[in-house]
């Protein structure tokens, strides 16, 4: 396998498992004969252009609990190294207050951007997960109760990490396996999204039929009567 | 209809052609002016797909890879015909404005239809 195969094989993996399944090998064999000989690199134009495409195939939902997730870790990151010796100087001399250090500005700025971005997006998760998971019908109710399940997680693995950070003396180490947790549940949530929408516009390339019956998986198609 | 998706559907006149070709074909007919990027590619040949514009019409295996030609569907080519002669109106505009001016050397106004 050359150097320029193995980095468009895991360029494609922008895209979801699922669609990789049907078309996969055949965007590989394209990207392959249409790149310059003797390339070790896919091209920008190629690379944007597939990120583009991945971002479309795994949808608004997935790219706003990735946010979210990212928003979480670096919030219960922070809240660990908020206990850490950088962040608490010694105690303020003469006073026996404990003096705070708090950092350099930017991560002040960072967590302070994470925290808005977190409470911001919790409800687009929430609606966004259950309208890609068609949460109102029956065969999507199990899937959107686990959708539903992963928010409560998370605001619940918030709130601890909150409660471990104010009540810690010394470093928490606790902190740090909650911001673990995080990227846990984001792993989890992805794999709750991870199946095609109902309504997928992308067709399945194995079959001959006509437009009706080209959606994929099969029988998504029978969802719309 | 955008102008890629426009491309890819005149590059499939003459027959089917697999990804790659359609590629080649897209920058041959457009003057090298659209040149399609893979992903850009499959997403468009999906919606189209999707839309019933465009079919799986072989599939054979070349190096040990899977290689799908796509092909034009009769609605795919009557909705292709639509968008050109609707263009064609567009330019009509334009081209036939240019014309009245040679006409009448001097005139500021457009000559009236």
């Amino acid at each position: 396998m050359s150097s320029l195969e193995r980095r468009s094989r895991w360029l494609l993996r922008a895209y979801s498992a699922w669609y990789r399944r049907g078309r996969g090998e055949e965007m590989l064999s394209t990207l392959l004969e249409a790149s310059t000989p003797g390339r070790n690199w896919p091209s920008l134009r190629d690379t944007r252009a597939l990120v583009i495409g991945g971002l479309r195939v795994r949808g608004w939902a997935w790219l706003l609990t990735m946010m979210w997730i990212a928003a979480g870790a670096v919030i219960t990151g922070y809240i660990f190294y908020a206990t850490t010796p950088n962040y608490i100087s010694a105690d303020v001399p003469g006073t026996g207050f404990i003096g705070f250090n708090a950092g350099p500005a930017a991560v002040q700025i960072v967590a302070v951007l994470a925290l808005a971005v977190w409470i911001a997006l919790f409800f687009p998760v929430l609606v966004g997960g259950l309208f890609r998971l068609r949460g109102w019908r029956r065969g999507g109710r199990l899937r959107a109760a686990g959708w539903a399940g992963a928010l409560i997680a998370g605001y619940a693995l918030l709130k601890l990490a909150q409660a471990w950070g104010n009540s810690a003396s010394g470093v928490s180490w606790g902190e740090l396996s909650i911001c673990a947790a995080w990227l846990v549940l984001g792993a989890v949530m992805t794999w709750i999204l991870a199946g095609p929408p109902r309504r997928s516009y992308v067709p399945d390339p194995t079959s001959r039929a006509g437009h009706e019956a080209s959606r994929w998986p099969p029988g998504a198609g029978d969802l719309r009567t | 209809m955008r102008e890629p998706t426009y491309f890819v559907l005149a590059s499939l006149l003459d027959g089917p052609l697999h990804g790659y070709a359609i590629i080649q074909r897209t920058e041959k007919l457009s003057g090298g002016r659209v040149r399609l990027a893979t992903g850009t590619l499959y997403t468009a040949l999906n919606r189209l797909t999707a839309e019933g514009h465009v079919e799986l019409v072989r599939e054979e295996i070349v190096n040990g890879r899977a290689r799908r030609s796509y092909g034009l569907t009769p609605p795919g080519a009557s909705a292709l015909r639509a968008e050109a002669s609707r263009m064609a109106e567009a330019a009509r505009l334009v081209t036939d404005h240019g014309r009245g001016l040679k006409a009448v050397p001097g005139a500021r106004k457009a000559s009236p239809a």
